[in-house]
């Protein structure tokens, strides 16, 4: 069924992506990311010495920080913070620097739709660039299903508000391997296939959940490699030395 | 979804966290050495740090990466700044992940009656004895035979940070391009850290030569020299 959409994509067109990585001076990693005219900046700082009280200290430790664009911290920034750190707790690989505490901040930039992925994909190309171990990358996608049962990805603010629900969901990236293609399956099913995060608001048949879960996961493979070009371009390249 | 050739060979690429680098079912007998950036998982071996993967014969690999924090290694040599002095140790600051101490005899001729005292902020050139995971490394103002060797207090000089990628380069051989440029017109000493310091001491051209070398780390062999060119002229 044709979906006329505000901007003229079609329903599972995403918005024009652009990553850049190391623009802060100060942060040990940093990256922003912008999906359209949604924006936000990623710093991360660490690992550094010490945990909090609460945290085990036989793992690292990763803390958000999430600064809305404008107004006090409430609320909803503190359920940011806890989807976010929860999300790249089960990326990054918590016992190499045990009793450590990596920070991650995140300032929203300009928010038109799909906030939370736009700040899991500039979080994930900023722990990159600090060099925090990582056991995958993950790429994040918001798809939403509306009252006659289409779903459409990447949403501006408006899509948002009119739709019946959506479903903000963050897939593990496609990748290289020189295993042969079949042995390296999770329960007969390889690792891409498997879903991190998933974080749902407003109401969905289970149909149209699993519709969402479908091309969200056929995004992710253009959005994972996207990510793994920008992070190619920003590498340094080899400076010919004698090695 | 991209296709993946089964004898793919990743060695010389890009890699991402993520990738799997080696097969090792299918290379039984051989002794493997994984360096910085990679991580066995069973029966493969994948990569935990985005980088440039290497490949060294006859059975050294490692992901090449540069970042602002430092890893501590065993045997690397390192600038460190005193932020603490205890009975025992000197804590000191060398960018890694936690403070790592300098016992107060590991240098040479070092007794409990002349233990040096150095200030708080002072910058020292050592070398990391033991870096274990979850451990505070351990480092050593002398070398692997007790001698001084240059290793100590820096006394003079400007001190500034850059990536670790950028110290390897300066610490390479043949001479990095920039430093052999500016080599060619002033007089200058540095002493380069892995963990991404570097203090310079010139008798008046300090900032000149800090800044050739920061703004060379993205820049290739004949850029270098040509930004070298560039900044002398200024000062003629």
């Amino acid at each position: 069924m044709e979906v006329d959409r505000a901007d003229g994509r079609n329903p599972n067109q995403l918005r024009p992506l652009a990553c850049s990585c190391s623009i802060l001076h100060r942060a040990h990693g940093s990256a922003s990311w912008s999906q359209g005219d949604t924006k936000v900046l990623a710093a991360v700082y660490g690992p550094k010495a010490g945990t909090k009280k609460n945290e085990n200290p036989e793992k690292a430790s990763i803390e958000v920080i999430w600064k809305p664009r404008t107004g006090q911290i409430g609320k909803p920034e503190k359920e940011y913070e806890i989807i976010l750190k929860r999300t790249l707790q089960s990326i990054c690989i918590l016992t190499i620097n045990p009793n450590t505490t990596t920070s991650v901040i995140i300032q929203v930039v300009h928010d038109d739709g799909a906030l939370l992925p736009c700040a899991i994909n500039a979080a994930c190309a900023a722990l990159v660039d600090a060099g925090i171990p990582m056991k995958h990358l993950a790429v994040a996608i918001c798809c939403c299903s509306a009252e006659s049962g289409y779903c459409i990805l990447d949403p501006t603010k408006l899509e948002e508000q009119k739709m019946k629900g959506f479903a903000y969901l963050v897939f593990p990236n496609s990748i290289l391997s020189v295993l042969p293609e079949g042995s390296s399956l999770v329960q007969g099913e390889p690792m891409e296939h498997g879903i991190i995060t998933s974080v749902t608001h407003g109401a969905m048949s289970v149909d149209d959940y699993f519709h969402c879960l479908e091309r969200g996961r056929a995004a992710s493979a253009k959005l994972s490699d996207f990510l793994r070009r920008s992070l190619q371009s920003k590498l340094p390249g080899d400076l010919s030395k004698a090695e | 979804m991209e296709a993946k050739p089964s004898t793919a060979n990743l060695v010389d690429k890009i890699v991402v966290p993520g990738d799997v680098v080696l097969d090792l079912s299918s290379m039984t007998n051989q002794t493997i050495k994984l360096g910085g950036g990679l991580r066995q998982e069973c029966d493969s071996v994948s990569v935990i740090k985005a980088g440039k993967l290497r490949f060294s014969k006859p059975n050294k690999y490692w992901v090449e990466s540069s970042q602002k924090r430092y890893v501590p290694c065993v045997e690397d040599t390192v600038l460190g700044i005193v932020v603490d002095c205890k009975a025992d140790n000197f804590f000191v600051d060398i960018r890694g992940p936690t403070i790592a101490f300098l016992p107060v005899l590991a240098f040479e001729g070092g007794t409990r009656r002349n233990i040096p005292k150095f200030e708080i902020g002072s910058l020292l050139y050592v070398r990391v004895v033991k870096a274990n995971p979850g451990m505070n490394p351990e480092l050593s103002c002398t070398d692997a035979s007790g001698k001084a060797a240059e290793f100590g207090l820096l006394k003079d000089g400007y001190m500034f940070e850059t990536s670790t990628g950028l110290s390897r380069m300066l610490l390479s051989s043949p001479t990095c391009p920039v430093l052999e440029e500016l080599g060619k017109q002033l007089s200058f000493e540095i002493a380069v850290g892995l963990n991404g310091r570097v203090n310079a001491e010139s008798p008046s051209t300090v900032v000149l030569v800090s800044n050739a070398i920061m703004n060379s780390e993205s820049l290739s062999a004949v850029q270098q020299k040509i930004m070298v060119d560039k900044l002398l002229q200024r000062i003629k």
